[in-house]
């Protein structure tokens, strides 16, 4: 089941339920042979019984065995609430097509699948509400939490409709973020971050304040990491139509240093915000968003 | 400068494709879409020159290789003058014939060449050309002087006879392969005997300028020599005073008259010393008689006691075979008596006791060894035992000779014994009106009537008169003498190594009146010795001369049968033929003097003794007035030359120097360079793709 994670297999799927299914069912699949992680109720520990605890907590295969009271205590549970901030800026189209001989899918498919994932575990597995928000200067579309029937139908059609286009701007619907993550749960904040780390995490930070956990996911194609030009190029700017030549020297070097100190900034200044923060490229398997989402639920509970 | 096919500049219409693909195609940049370009710094200047550079620099090299290509097939060339040394050929002539043994003219040539070759322009193209028994071409034009100095170190002193009009013909057959101008330098004593009569014969092409280093000198030199042997090449009785003896001619050039010593040498020994009194510049004979020597083959040399400045022509060496007088085999019809006195007499009287005649009917010859005899005569025999037939057959095959004479009996029996044909009718002159028919046609080269003038009566054969003949159908065989009516009347046809010899008429008087006349004797004799191969066993010959070792056409069956084939041997012990050779020539050519053995392809051995050129005696050298016409000679344009019409003829003085090898040179470095900068070109294009 492990290679149904793939993004590149997951890219001949159409429908992003049957794909969250997949890929849940497969990353669950796999936790069967993982004891770190749970999420259903747990036993904790056993505590000596003292008067007012209830009695329908006490062991009695234990007390048969030792004349004595233990009780069984387990970790609590509650139901969590899972809001995605989906940047559908159209930087988010990108591509760059391939990785060897495997079709690389774009951001936005990746992130979607990330998305829908969560959404399918969260809804489907652990019963939580799950909200959308998806924008790029300004919130396009709001899919209110929920945990109701209906709500993963809901959210895998706003993903749908989540169409990339304009830019990116972290600013302005900040205050959007705020009013509509009044509850306190996690988020999810999907992007390919093409903005200074201060206002990405002056943009993002507020929303901690709620209790929220947050977690960056950032979407990345291995060549804006890693870019490789044998000569000088022409290149476009997806969200602002610019263009400028650029020679190979540059991209070997320059560009590499700068993005790495873009994502290493991005890393060390949301880990200081207390947040996390993901670097997620697009020819990895989606596992590694959806163990981070179950870690945060449990830091969450 | 010009172009010698300009038509070819056509092709520079091709230049268009690369000014199309570079300058007027336009280059459409494909862009490449990326996120975002927050961390891409413009760096446009420094690519977009270099890669206009490269893409001019590219133009630049396709259109110079099509330029160059177009130019190289335009042929074009440049004017020289005709005089720069560099562009003129420098042949190289030594003679080596057997008179540039006198003294020290050979070293001098050869040490004088050597010098010229040294100082030759390093950039000049030479050629090394002997001229001795044949002109021969040791290399070809070059300037490797390393090559051509050993190819001069290599030429030996030679046995032959000089041509200047031999070497006038190479030459300009060289020439007219490698047109251009060369310079010939000729290093020679330059005899008189070595012009050819007709002058014409060694004028050289326009273009080559003649130098002649003559390594005579001026002195003359008094030769004595021995001009001629007279000896028999066979022996059988050296009692035979008349045949058993040496007729040696010595001859004195530039010579006041004096009295010498000749001698015969047999086998190394000296058997008689003669004086005799050679008037200047004239001839004496002197004859050893009788001619003793012993059985066997035997090493004979006239010796004359010169001391002349030229003692390699002293002596004259031949060879005698001793026998026993032969036997042949003469069958006879049954009603044929009279050929057998008319042959027997005419062999007897003219072969010099050489032959015996051993006279058969047709009739009992069946137990008869042909192998035996020296040649087998069938004198209108035409009815033979089959065992005979075919005995005779194999001789034949073998290297044995019949002759076959066709009488009267012929008519009654059309098939002819060995010839594989018919006769085809018979001619009776005496009973046909026209009374009888004569000899009308005869070959003079065929041995059988070998004369080398041949008097006014057609060699005295037109006397003759032929009343009966029979007519064969000659197909390929030779036919060596015919009847006034067309009749083939002697017809040699070859049979594996030996000859079957038809005579169509009888050897009789009933048939013919030739056996009354004189020269049947003559016709017997040279016949016998033709068809017992005397004169190929031993004798004298010249140096030059061709020594036929097996039967033309023979040669393909004769090697598959006999694998030791012909064996020959030179006079310094060398084998002059390859095993190859040895198996399947069917002649060599004797090209030294001394003494050859030979053993042919039929098994018989032979010792031949090989002198040079009369001729080559003669150290007269040619005239001065005449070497300066010879020079001079092609200097005004000759009818017998054929010029190339080419662009140097209507520029005297100027010939052209084709460059195209350095502009295809040129062309193809630059095809490289462009292959080089377009293939790192290609491939980045295609990775960015």
């Amino acid at each position: 089941m492990q290679r149904f994670l793939n993004p590149a297999v997951l890219g001949t799927i159409a429908s992003l339920e049957l794909l969250a299914k997949t890929v849940v069912d497969g990353f669950v699949a796999g936790l069967h042979r993982s004891p770190d992680f749970g999420f259903s109720q747990e036993f904790a520990e056993y505590r000596a019984y003292v008067p007012g605890d209830d009695l329908r907590h006490v062991d009695w295969n234990l007390y048969g065995r030792t004349d004595r009271t233990y009780i069984k205590r387990y970790r609590g549970e509650t139901n969590s609430q899972l809001t995605i901030l989906l940047d559908a800026s159209a930087s988010m189209e990108y591509t760059s097509g391939s990785a060897g001989r495997v079709p690389l899918p774009k951001k936005m498919d990746y992130a979607r699948f990330i998305a829908a994932s969560l959404f399918y575990l969260a809804v489907k597995n652990q019963r939580d509400a799950a909200g959308l928000i998806v924008f790029d200067d300004e919130v396009r579309e709001y899919i209110r939490p929920s945990a109701r029937q209906g709500q993963l139908a809901r959210l895998m059609g706003g993903l749908e409709n989540a169409e990339p286009r304009a830019r990116t701007d972290f600013g302005k619907p900040l205050h959007h973020f705020q009013q509509l993550l009044h509850r306190r749960g996690i988020a999810v904040v999907i992007s390919d971050f093409y903005e200074a780390p201060e206002q990405v995490i002056r943009t993002i930070e507020p929303l901690r304040f709620h209790g929220n956990e947050v977690v960056l996911f950032h979407i990345l194609d291995p060549q804006e990491l890693r870019p490789i030009m044998n000569g000088p190029s022409l290149l476009v700017d997806m969200e602002t139509g610019q263009r400028i030549e650029v020679t190979p020297d540059y991209a070997n070097s320059t560009y590499r240093a700068k993005i790495d100190a873009h994502v290493e900034g991005l890393r060390s200044k949301t880990r200081a915000a207390g947040m996390d923060y993901q670097l997620l490229l697009t020819d990895q398997p989606l596992d590694r968003a959806l163990r981070e989402y179950l870690t945060l639920r449990e830091a969450a509970n | 400068m010009g172009l010698l096919t300009p038509w070819f500049l056509g092709g520079l219409a091709a230049l268009g494709v690369p000014v199309f693909v570079h300058l007027l195609r336009r280059h459409v940049a494909v862009p490449r879409p990326v996120g975002s370009l927050m961390f891409f710094e413009r760096g446009t200047q420094s690519s977009r020159k270099h890669r206009r550079l490269k893409h001019l620099l590219l133009f630049a090299l396709r259109a110079a290789l099509l330029l160059l290509v177009v130019l190289a097939f335009a042929n074009p060339f440049v004017r020289r003058p005709a005089s720069d040394s560099g562009g003129r050929v420098l042949l190289i002539v030594l003679d080596n014939s057997f008179s540039m043994r006198a003294g020290t003219r050979f070293a001098d040539a050869k040490r004088d060449a050597l010098a010229l070759l040294a100082a030759k322009p390093a950039s000049q193209r030479a050629q090394v050309i002997t001229l001795g028994g044949t002109v021969q071409v040791l290399t070809q034009p070059e300037m490797d002087a390393t090559q051509l100095r050993a190819a001069l170190e290599g030429i030996q002193q030679g046995d032959g006879h000089g041509s200047f009009g031999e070497l006038g013909r190479v030459v300009r057959s060289l020439a007219e392969s490698t047109p251009g101008p060369a310079d010939l330098h000729l290093f020679s004593d330059v005899q008189r005997s070595a012009a050819p009569a007709n002058f014409a014969d060694m004028v050289l092409p326009q273009e080559t300028r003649l130098i002649i280093h003559a390594v005579a000198g001026t002195d003359t030199v008094t030769n004595w020599t021995v001009a001629a042997v007279d000896a028999p090449a066979e022996l059988a009785d050296t009692k035979d005073t008349k045949h058993s003896r040496v007729l040696a001619v010595v001859a004195g050039l530039n010579t006041p008259a004096a009295t010498k010593s000749v001698s015969l040498v047999v086998n190394g020994k000296t058997v008689v010393t003669k004086h005799v009194d050679i008037p200047a510049n004239g001839r004496a004979t002197v004859e050893f008689a009788p001619l003793d020597v012993g059985f066997g083959f035997n090493r004979c040399e006239v010796r004359i006691e010169a001391g002349d400045g030229f003692p390699q022509d002293d002596s004259s060496v031949f060879a005698v075979r001793r026998s026993d007088p032969q036997r042949v085999l003469f069958v006879r019809g049954s009603g044929d008596t009279r050929s057998e006195l008319y042959f027997g007499a005419a062999l007897q009287a003219a072969a010099q006791a050489s032959f015996t005649l051993q006279a058969v009917t047709a009739g009992q010859t069946g137990d008869i060894d042909p192998a035996r005899f020296a040649f087998v005569v069938l004198a209108d025999a035409v009815s033979l035992p089959p065992i005979f037939e075919r005995n005779l057959r194999d001789y034949v095959t073998k290297g044995g000779s019949v002759l076959v004479a066709l009488g009267t009996g012929a008519g009654h029996h059309a098939a002819i014994p060995l010839w594989g044909g018919q006769v085809r009718e018979t001619h009776e002159y005496a009973h046909d009106g026209t009374g009888s028919s004569t000899i009308g046609q005869v070959d003079f080269t065929h041995p059988a009537f070998a004369d080398a003038q041949p008097g006014r009566d057609n060699g005295g054969w037109s006397g003759t008169k032929v009343l009966y003949a029979a007519e064969v159908d000659p197909g390929g065989a030779r036919v060596a003498a015919r009847l006034s009516d067309g009749t083939p009347l002697l017809v040699d046809r070859s049979l594996g190594e030996g000859h079957l010899l038809v005579f169509t008429t009888g050897f009789d008087d009933l048939t013919n009146d030739l056996p009354l006349h004189p020269v049947f004797v003559a016709f017997v004799d040279r016949v016998s010795r033709y068809l017992s191969g005397a004169d190929r066993l031993s004798g004298l010959r010249r140096v030059g001369s061709y020594l036929q070792l097996r039967a033309a056409g023979t040669a393909a069956a004769t090697a598959a049968a006999s694998p030791t084939g012909v064996e020959v041997v030179g006079p310094d012990g060398q084998h002059p033929l390859s095993l190859a050779e040895s198996r399947t020539a069917q002649g060599t050519r004797l090209d030294h003097a001394g003494f050859y053995q030979v053993r042919f392809a039929s098994g018989k051995d032979a010792l031949i003794g090989v002198n040079p050129e009369t001729q080559e005696s003669d150290l007269q050298p040619m005239p001065a007035e005449m070497q300066e016409l010879w020079a001079a000679s092609n200097a005004a344009p000759s009818s017998n030359m054929n010029l190339t019409a080419n662009a140097a003829a209507t520029h005297p003085g100027t010939r052209p120097v084709s460059l195209w090898w350095y502009v295809m040179l040129l062309a193809l470095l630059v095809a490289v360079a462009e292959t080089v900068l377009a293939s790192g070109y290609m491939s980045t294009q295609r990775e960015d793709a």
